[in-house]
C-alpha cells in the first residue's frame, strides 16, 4: 500500500496507533468496521459489511461503486434514518460517537447530509424551514438563537451567490421545484447552515450540465480546511466539477478499492466489473 | 314537572330530565313547544341513530352540572368588531349598531324547519332564552362595508343555550366569527342564516371545551342566487363536541365552501358534520376538512352532498377529507356521502388517514430540527390549507393550531 503526503492515517494498516499523528492528520468523519442492516428484525439484510474509511478535514473523498453497492445506505446509517440498525463497528465525527445520537443531534454536531431525492414540504416555506433548522441547531449547541434580521440578511448573501430568486425562498421546500432547483437549495441550506461535514448523496442525478455546474461551484465553494466531504456517485462526470482529494470504491458494503482522482477516471474507462474483479 | 312534561321522552336519562325541567320552566310558546317536541321524540342522539353512530351524546352527558371551571380567554378579536355575547347567565350587546346592521332580540322562538334532521338545533331551539337572554336574535345585514361581528359564548354554569338569525339581504356582506369556548356542562348553539341574492357571508366558528362538558354548534344557511357562504371552523372538541352545518342551495349560482379543522387530545372527541343540498342547478360547494389527532383523541367527520334529478344539474362539488393519526391509540371515524340522482354534474370526493410521512420527518431532523418540532411544523402546514379561507382570522386560528400541536 502506498502512503500518500497527507491525509492518510485512516487507510494505515489494522493495528498501527494514530496517536502519534498530528491532528490534522486524523480523520474528521472516522469509520471503523462498521456493519449495518436494514429492514425489520427477521427480515434484516445486513448492507454495511465492515466499512472502514477516515475523511480528514480539509480533503473531500469520493465514494463510487454499482448499484446496490449500499452507499445510500451508508449514508442513512451515518445520519440517523429510522429503520437502519448498526450492528457493528463505529463512526466519530471530530472524535464523538454518532451512531447512538438522534439525527438532529448529529446535524447540530454538523453533519449534513444532502439528498439524492430532496423531499418536499407542503405548506412550511424555505425561510421558516432553514431558520427554525439554524436556531434548533443553535439552541442544541447552547448558541444564541440568530435574529430575524440577521437570518433575512445572510439568506440574501448566500441567495446572491446561487442566482437564486427570492420568490423561490418563499415557498414551501421543494415543493414543484425542478430537480435542478431542488440541488440548488439544498446547496442554500448547507451554505446557510455551515455544517462541519458534508454527505453529498448521488447530487448529479437528474442534473443537466449546466445545473450540475452550478451545484458544483456551490458545493466548492464550501471547500476548507476545517471542512470534510464525502461524495457519493454513480458517475465520474460529477468529479470532474468537484475534484475529490481520494476516490473509494465501494462493493457489497465495504471499500473495496481507495486511490486518487485517476482511479475514477479508470473506472470510468474500465468500468466496475473491471476494477472489481482486479480487487476482489 | 307534571307528569305530562315528563313523559315527553321515553325512559329519560338524567340529563334529559334536567332538559324536560328546563323547558318546564321556559314561558309557554307554540313554536318553542314544537321544537322541544321534535326534539324529545328521540330524545339526546347516541350511536344507535344514524348520523349519531361515533358521536354518542346520551352517553357523553350522563347528567347535566356544572363542570370545573376553566377561564378560558376567546383568541378571536377582529379589528373592530362588534361583539355579542351569551352565557349561562345572560345576554350582551353593543347598545348601538352602525347603519346597515339591525338587532332584534326576540322574546318568542321562531319556527325552526331544520327540527327533524337536527335535533340538537331543535333543542337549542326549545331552550333558548329566559333570564336576560332572547329566545331568538334577529340580526339584519344590508349593507357593504361593515365592521365584523364576533360571537362568544362561554360562562360557566349547567347549561347554556343561544339561537341567532342572520339575514343578508341582497348584496349585503359580513364577516362574522364565533368562538365557543364552552364553561357549561352543556352548551348548545343554533345560528341559521338566509343569504339573499348576492349576498355574502365569511363565518369562523372557533371552539375549544374541556373534558368534562358537551357542546353542540348547529347551523343551516340557506343561499339564493349567487350567494355566497364561507366557513372556517377549527376546533379542538371537548368531551363531545359535535360542529353540524347544513346548507342549502335554493337558487342558481351559489357558492358555499365549507372548510374546517380538527386538533384533538387525549380525552377529546371532536365532531364535524355537514350537509349541503344541491336544491338549484350550476351551483357549487367546496369543502375541505382536515384532522389532526393524539393517542386517546377522536375525531369524527361526516360530509354528504345531496344532488336531486332536476334541480342539482350543473352542480359542481368537491369534498376532501384528510386525517392525521399523530400517535397510536388515536381515532378518527370518516363517512363522506355523495348521493347524486343529476346526470349532469361534476361531484368528487377524497379521504384519507395515515401518519406522518417517515420522509419528511427524517429530512426536517437530518437539519436539525427536533423531532417533536418537526412533527409540530409538518402537522401545521397539514392543516393550515384548511384554514386559508378564513380571511383576517387566518393567523390567529394558525397560531392557535400551532400552540397546540407545540404542546401536544
Amino acid at each position: 500500500m502506498r502512503l500518500e503526503q497527507r491525509g492518510d492515517a485512516p487507510f494505515l494498516p489494522q493495528g498501527l496507533s494514530l496517536a502519534a499523528s498530528p491532528a490534522y492528520m486524523r480523520p474528521m468523519l472516522k469509520i471503523d468496521n462498521l456493519t449495518a442492516t436494514v429492514g425489520e428484525a427477521e427480515d434484516a439484510k445486513e448492507i454495511i459489511r465492515g466499512l472502514t474509511l477516515g475523511v480528514p478535514a480539509g480533503e473531500v473523498h469520493a465514494i463510487m461503486g454499482p448499484n446496490g453497492a449500499g452507499k445510500s445506505t451508508l449514508s442513512y446509517v451515518l445520519t440517523g434514518r429510522e429503520g437502519y440498525e448498526v450492528t457493528g463497528g463505529s463512526a466519530t465525527l471530530n472524535g464523538e460517537d454518532i451512531l447512538e445520537m438522534e439525527p438532529e443531534a448529529r446535524a447540530a454536531k454538523g453533519l449534513f447530509l444532502s439528498f439524492q431525492y430532496p423531499v418536499e414540504i407542503p405548506g412550511v416555506p424555505v425561510m421558516t424551514f432553514v431558520r427554525t433548522a439554524m436556531n434548533s441547531q443553535r439552541k442544541r449547541r447552547g448558541e444564541p438563537e440568530i435574529s430575524a434580521p440577521d437570518f433575512i440578511k445572510k439568506s440574501r448573501e448566500v441567495a446572491a451567490k446561487l442566482k437564486l430568486d427570492a420568490e423561490m425562498l418563499k415557498r414551501p421546500v421543494n415543493v414543484g421545484f425542478s430537480g435542478g432547483e431542488k440541488k440548488r437549495l439544498e446547496i442554500y441550506q448547507m451554505m446557510m447552515l455551515e455544517p462541519n461535514f458534508l454527505i453529498l448523496d448521488e447530487t448529479d442525478s437528474g442534473l443537466d450540465i449546466d445545473a450540475l455546474k452550478t451545484v458544483a461551484e456551490g458545493v466548492n465553494t464550501l471547500r476548507s480546511p476545517e471542512r470534510g466531504m464525502l461524495v457519493i456517485t454513480h458517475y465520474q462526470r460529477l468529479l470532474d466539477y468537484i475534484k475529490p482529494d481520494k476516490v473509494h470504491i465501494m462493493a457489497a458494503g465495504r471499500i473495496v478499492k481507495t486511490g486518487g482522482p485517476e482511479l475514477a477516471h479508470r473506472l470510468e474507462a474500465e468500468g466496475y466489473e473491471g476494477i472489481l474483479g482486479e480487487a476482489v | 314537572m307534571t307528569t305530562a312534561l315528563r313523559d315527553l321522552i321515553a325512559n329519560p336519562t338524567a340529563a334529559e330530565l334536567e332538559l324536560v325541567a328546563r323547558y318546564g320552566m321556559l314561558p309557554e310558546d307554540a313554536r318553542r313547544e314544537r321544537a322541544f317536541l321534535a326534539f324529545a321524540k328521540g330524545g339526546l342522539p347516541h350511536r344507535r341513530v344514524e348520523g349519531w353512530r361515533w358521536s354518542d351524546i346520551k352517553a357523553a352527558l350522563g347528567a347535566i352540572e356544572t363542570p370545573p371551571q376553566v377561564n378560558a380567554v376567546d383568541p378571536i378579536s377582529p379589528s373592530g368588531a362588534i361583539h355579542f355575547a351569551f352565557t349561562p347567565t345572560g345576554f350582551t350587546w353593543p347598545e348601538t349598531l352602525p347603519e346597515g346592521l339591525r338587532m332584534l332580540a326576540k322574546p318568542e322562538a321562531l319556527a325552526f324547519g331544520g327540527s327533524e334532521d337536527m335535533p340538537l338545533g331543535a333543542l337549542a331551539a326549545a331552550l333558548s332564552g329566559g333570564g336576560r337572554k332572547p329566545a331568538t336574535l334577529l340580526i339584519e345585514v344590508s349593507g357593504k362595508d361593515l365592521p365584523p361581528v364576533h360571537i362568544c359564548y362561554s360562562g360557566a354554569g349547567e347549561a347554556n343555550f343561544a339561537r341567532i338569525q342572520f339575514v343578508l339581504r341582497p348584496g349585503a356582506e359580513l364577516a362574522l366569527s364565533e368562538s365557543c369556548l364552552g364553561g357549561a356542562g352543556f352548551t348548545g348553539t343554533l345560528v341559521e342564516f338566509l343569504l339573499q341574492e348576492g349576498a355574502k357571508l365569511r363565518r369562523t366558528v372557533y371552539q375549544r371545551g374541556s373534558t368534562s362538558e358537551v357542546v353542540a354548534m348547529t347551523a343551516s344557511a340557506e343561499l339564493e342566487a349567487g350567494a355566497e357562504f364561507t366557513q372556517t371552523t377549527l376546533t379542538f372538541g371537548a368531551k363531545l363536541a359535535r360542529l353540524e352545518t347544513h346548507v342549502t342551495h335554493q337558487k342558481t349560482g351559489a357558492k358555499a365552501t365549507l372548510n374546517a379543522a380538527y386538533l384533538c387530545a387525549a380525552g377529546f372527541h371532536a365532531d364535524i358534520t355537514t350537509h349541503v343540498r344541491h336544491g338549484a342547478p350550476a351551483c357549487v360547494t367546496r369543502q375541505l376538512t382536515k384532522g389532526a389527532v393524539l393517542d386517546g383523541g377522536r375525531g369524527v367527520f361526516q360530509g354528504k352532498f345531496f344532488v336531486p334529478r332536476t334541480a342539482g344539474q350543473k352542480t359542481d362539488a368537491d369534498m376532501q377529507h384528510n386525517a392525521l393519526l399523530l400517535e397510536d391509540g388515536a381515532e378518527v371515524f370518516a363517512k363522506p356521502e355523495l348521493e347524486i340522482y343529476a346526470d349532469d354534474v361534476e361531484c368528487a370526493h377524497g379521504n384519507t388517514s395515515g401518519a406522518l410521512d417517515a420522509n419528511q420527518l427524517f429530512y426536517m431532523r437530518q437539519r436539525g430540527i427536533g423531532e417533536a418540532e418537526a412533527r409540530a411544523l409538518l402537522t401545521e402546514a397539514f392543516i393550515a390549507e384548511a384554514l386559508e379561507e378564513a380571511g383576517e382570522l387566518e393567523a390567529v386560528l394558525r397560531d392557535e393550531a400551532r400552540a397546540f400541536l407545540q404542546k401536544a
